[in-house]
């Protein structure tokens, strides 16, 4: 127990001198590996995991998931999307906020990544919510909120290494997803109605738009939700019917999505060959950098293990005699703490070694473990100090200070923490989609 | 790419600033990742249809797949490495005056490279041992130490990559991407 406790107490200074977090947790978990079974033990155990690693065929679902959103990102179809959702949503008080928020779902439905959603949905829906005289407060919180939905709505980049760390089903976890996302859709729409009611001039209604305008609206976006059918369709085994006879692995999932995307921004003539590169390099690097952090936080997984962390940390739990309910309010309130300083992935690579055997030991499902803790992620995404989603919308739209977005985002992260807590006292709302699989 | 994993598309530097002949030659194991990204992506989406159309998969793919990825992973490497794309935490970067903060990115480079010095030496070890095994891939037959001396061969590479970073943050600081 104190080894490891120590061992995590240099990884947190390691990392905060700005080493990679990569090779903090290498160098510590290899060092307190060493220490435990001997320099060759352990530098034998690292050797043959940088081998495996980068030879693993589960893990080529990431390249591909990160490629699929990179393309969708530039193939320009968050204006369509945008668009389409106000169409059915403008004319209302709050609307146009409204459309943002369905708009990012519809986003994050092809796209694996909160900050790419929010910073694509800003370029398009901070414009139309400034013109209609929405206060800098409601749209620039919607927009940030509404872009946190893109790690839980499938496909998601962060599911993907939570499903790899814990070996848990890539696939049932994307399937999970989708409920918490649908519910985190309606908690949004809903803080933006709380934000007009209370005033009015936050959001006034935009025009209404014809029936006929509304179907040409959607045939802007039929691609992007065939796409999306296609992609989790095939997973959860939806289209394993004649003539298609299609179920994917999550890899193949991947890598129609990834082919299908380029395919519809190659057809809507918004990708040249520059781009096309530059889209690859960038999902290649990304890819090298994740692979780097997977293979730290794996030797220092096993260091965390073999130390016996997690059978200690469950002894004490039973000796102070909690309930189950009791140590997991404790851990999301840990992470709540923690997503205050913390950035997402970090977060998670740090902990979940650590609490993910414990979880599981006091009987929780992994699957609904993996969800649960992307939401409170989510959530550290608009969480001051360091809300990530919140300075990137400060990057992007520049003349409004985080201090007001801060402020229009806390009743999205109040609807927030109100989900988290039906997930976690419902369980089910999570379960019974993958477990119909 | 501070905090910004697996978040792709919030602007970031992808190719250094190096000009002339040097500039491609630097960026050609990053295009060869690329490359083979995109081929692993045709690649599946072929696999799919054959399989579903004409019920005749590509009996190869899982094993090619794992091996592009062990090139677009490593042959990526190094230029992350010098663009300083790894994840970070930047948390305590107000805590750190100018001077303390050059000081630190020195050690840290410099250890970062050192220390990656002994899994290359290990992998290139355990790649040497298949050569002597023999050891084949399943289905293709492709020699697996060919794959063992890649990804060794990268991981000495990037090593080299950290410590270089270090040295020119003494020497020539500002040809440093950070």
């Amino acid at each position: 127990m104190l080894v490891s406790v120590l061992g995590f107490a240099a990884v947190l200074v390691l990392v905060f001198l700005r080493m990679p977090i990569a090779i903090a947790m290498g160098v510590v978990g290899f060092v307190g590996y060493a220490e435990i079974r001997g320099f060759r033990a352990s530098i034998s155990m690292v050797g043959r995991l940088v081998i495996d690693t980068a030879q693993n065929y589960g893990l080529s679902v990431v390249p591909l998931f990160i490629l699929m959103g990179l393309f969708v990102s530039k193939g320009g179809l968050s204006r369509e999307l945008y668009q389409a959702s106000y169409a059915f949503l403008g004319h209302l008080r709050g609307g146009l906020a409204m459309a943002t928020i369905c708009a990012c779902a519809g986003f994050s439905a092809i796209c694996g990544s909160s900050l790419a959603t929010a910073a694509t949905m800003s370029k398009v829906a901070m414009p139309q919510m400034r013109q209609y005289g929405y206060n800098d407060r409601l749209s620039t919180a919607s927009i940030a909120a509404g872009g946190t939905l893109g790690i839980l709505i499938p496909p998601s980049v962060i599911l993907v290494i939570y499903g790899l760390l814990t070996e848990t089903s890539i696939g049932k976890l994307f399937i999970a997803g989708i409920v918490p996302g649908l519910l985190g859709v309606a908690f949004y729409l809903l803080a933006v109605q709380w934000t007009v009611v209370r005033d009015p001039e936050a959001g006034p209604a935009g025009e209404r738009t014809s029936w006929g305008e509304r179907v040409a609206a959607l045939r802007g976006v039929w691609a992007v939700l065939l796409l999306f059918f296609l992609v989790i369709g095939g997973l959860y085994g939806a289209l394993d019917f004649w003539p298609l006879n299609l179920t994917f692995s999550p890899t193949e999932a991947a890598g129609m999505g990834a082919a299908g995307a380029f395919l519809i921004a190659l057809s809507r003539g918004s990708l040249n060959l520059r781009g096309t590169v530059q889209v690859l390099v960038e999902a290649a690097q990304t890819t090298a950098a994740l692979f780097a952090v997977l293979i730290g936080a794996w030797v220092f997984s096993n260091f965390v293990n073999l130390a016996g962390l997690p059978e200690a940390l469950q002894d004490v739990v039973t000796g102070a005699g909690l309930a189950p309910m009791a140590v997991m309010a404790m851990i999301l309130l840990i992470y709540v703490a923690l997503g205050c300083v913390f950035e997402s992935l970090s977060m998670l690579l740090l902990t979940v070694p650590i609490f993910f055997p414990l979880v599981i030991g006091l009987g929780f499902d992994p699957v609904w473990f993996g969800i649960v803790v992307v939401v409170v992620t989510e959530i550290s995404l608009i969480t001051p100090p360091v809300g990530l989603n919140v300075f990137v919308l400060k990057g992007v739209v520049g003349d409004v200070s985080t201090a007001t977005i801060f402020k229009g985002v806390t009743p999205f992260w109040v609807v927030d923490i109100l989900r988290l807590a039906l997930l976690v006292l419902v369980p089910s709302l999570v379960l019974f989609l993958p477990n119909s699989m | 790419m501070s905090g910004t994993f697996g978040e792709p598309g919030v602007g970031e530097t992808v190719s250094p600033r190096v000009p002339g002949v040097w500039g491609y030659v630097v960026m050609l194991p990053t295009w060869l990742a690329a490359l083979t990204l995109f081929v692993l992506m045709a690649m599946t989406f072929a696999d799919v249809i054959l399989r579903s159309v004409a019920n005749d998969p590509i009996e190869s793919a899982t094993e090619l797949t794992r091996l592009f990825m062990a090139i677009i992973v490593f042959s990526a490497l190094p230029m992350v490495s010098w663009n300083g794309q790894h994840i970070i935490v930047d948390l305590m970067d107000p805590l750190f005056a100018r001077r303390a903060a050059r000081v630190r990115d020195i050690v840290i480079d410099l250890f970062c490279g050192v220390i990656l010095l002994w899994p290359a030496k290990r992998v290139w070890d355990l790649a040497e041992r298949a050569r002597d095994f023999g050891d084949v891939t399943e289905y293709l037959g492709f020699p697996q130490y060919v794959i063992g001396w890649f990804i060794a061969a990268f991981t000495l590479l990037t090593a080299t990559v950290f410590i270089a970073r270090g040295l020119m943050r003494v020497f020539a600081r500002s040809k440093v991407p950070d």
